[in-house]
């Protein structure tokens, strides 16, 4: 699936004129165009969202599109909010923490992080994930740098992957990073 | 009959209690808003003032009269915020209304806007931006703070747009607070004549809150809550977040409605946080003021 550039969505839904993504209605009109295009991929592929053309986020907009995006789509697909920079992280973080989701965000430098509600070994995995790349790390791994039994590294894995914040290689050994 | 409305002398969030006692509560009389002796409006005193023009308008009553500041300085200063071509809608102005541009002025961030629907809150927030980048770095906060006060603005609008159940009206401006910081701020002031905090959160928090139900309960529901009179836990954030942006830029923020004001204090102010049992006024009245940074 080709990224979902939210200026363009922007454009295409609400106005031309407008470079910023404020207001509940404008909010909820990106949404609807986000999930057109969600609407013709299959469920498996990773969402890219991407924010590098967007200048303001106010949190009403990111509540009608982050938000209700993760809540309706979340637990079936995987997604990616790209070109994020720390103004938008600062209004993502309380939106997401609100409602108890978490996302995966990449910042214009390449860097992944978790944003929103998220505990702290889970979030020490996915940096870990994140630096090992496509190679990813299997439940031993996770236990060893983690220092913690097999069975709690089984826990912290299933829950990135039951929250789509990673995904399970094709062979399903390994939890590897979105990115 | 004819009654007389006073201006306070200077104009702003410390006066605005007393001009709302002077406007009372309207009857059939035709009122007569006397700024003939005003020294100084604050940005939240002058969309204060809109919006009890344009209550009286939508409650079909004859179509008060206001003088204008004998002051040249004053009107002038009025003039450039775009006031008196707003206010020329609700009002009929007494006195010589100066022929000034409104555009350029380094003082005023944002005209007095009116805020009516969701392209509103657009047109303000692309417009604020550079111009308020420019006076953030002048203040000597970091460019983090310009996209908060972007964001802060937008919300504060957008409160109109949701909840008031009319227009309303913005200003954003920067200026030395002489009187009681001596230092710059920037300034943003919210209001509206619409149905205020305590009427739109009545179907959601009056019967949890029980006697105590008031407009000082709905404003604490609104902003240490976050609730919203909708049902959707992603609503009332917006409050939430201004009142995060005033925290992490030492500012202030105030929302007064009905008969009760809440305010985030900083330390270099002596507010109250709650005022209670203040003179009824219509709508919604918000300002948040980011001072400039202490320099050694």
């Amino acid at each position: 699936m080709p990224p979902i550039d939210l200026r363009c969505i922007l454009r295409e839904t609400v106005s031309a004129m407008y470079g910023d993504l404020v207001t509940r209605s404008t909010g909820q009109a990106v949404r609807c165009g986000v999930e057109q295009v969600l609407a013709e991929y299959d469920g498996e592929q990773i969402a890219v969202i991407d924010f590098t053309g967007v200048r303001l986020l106010d949190l009403s907009c990111a509540d009608e599109i982050v938000a209700k995006l993760l809540l309706q789509h979340g637990r079936t697909r995987p997604f990616l909010l790209r070109g994020i920079s720390e103004d938008h992280q600062d209004v993502l973080e309380p939106v997401l923490e609100r409602h108890g989701l978490a996302a995966v965000a990449q910042d214009r430098g390449g860097k992944l992080r978790l944003l929103g509600k998220i505990g702290e070994q889970v979030r020490v995995v996915f940096t870990m994930l994140a630096e090992r790349g496509a190679a990813g790390a299997g439940v031993k791994d996770v236990a060893e740098h983690l220092a913690v039994p097999t069975a709690t590294a089984r826990e912290v894995c299933d829950e990135l992957l039951e929250r789509r914040l990673a995904m399970a290689d094709a062979a399903g050994g390994q939890v590897i990073s979105l990115a | 009959m004819t009654r007389v409305v006073e201006v306070p002398v200077h104009f702003d969030h410390d006066t605005f209690d007393q001009f709302a006692g002077a406007f009372g509560e309207p009857k059939d009389e035709r009122l007569l808003f006397d700024a003939h002796a005003t020294k100084w409006g604050s940005p939240y005193g002058l969309v204060g003032l809109l919006a009890a023009g344009q209550w009286l308008q939508e409650q079909q009553r004859t179509k008060p009269l206001l003088t204008i500041p004998n002051d040249r300085d004053v009107a002038h200063y009025w003039a450039r915020t775009g006031f008196f071509r707003n206010a020329e809608n609700f009002f009929e102005l007494h006195g010589k209304i100066p022929h000034v541009s409104t555009s350029g002025s380094s003082d005023v961030l944002l005209e007095v806007t009116p805020v009516r629907g969701a392209s509103d809150v657009h047109g303000v927030v692309d417009r604020i931006q550079d111009r308020a980048a420019a006076i953030l770095r002048e203040l000597g906060l970091q460019a983090q703070a310009t996209m908060g006060f972007a964001m802060a603005l937008s919300e504060a609008c957008q409160n109109i747009v949701e909840h008031a159940g009319t227009g309303g009206w913005v200003a954003v401006q920067a200026y030395h607070w002489r009187r009681r910081l001596g230092r710059r701020v920037a300034v943003i002031a919210v209001a509206d004549a619409g149905v205020g905090f305590r009427a739109s959160l009545e179907s959601t928090q009056a019967q949890r809150v029980g006697d105590r139900w008031s407009d000082a309960a709905a404003l604490e529901a609104a902003i240490f809550q976050g609730v919203s009179r909708f049902r959707d836990p992603g609503r009332g954030q917006g409050l939430l977040g201004m009142r995060r942006y005033v925290d992490r830029w030492n500012g202030k923020l105030s929302l007064r409605s009905g008969t009760a004001r809440l305010s985030i204090v900083p330390a270099w102010d002596d507010d109250v946080p709650m005022a209670d049992g203040l003179p009824e006024f219509p709508g919604s009245q918000v300002q948040l003021i980011i001072p400039a940074k202490l320099t050694n």
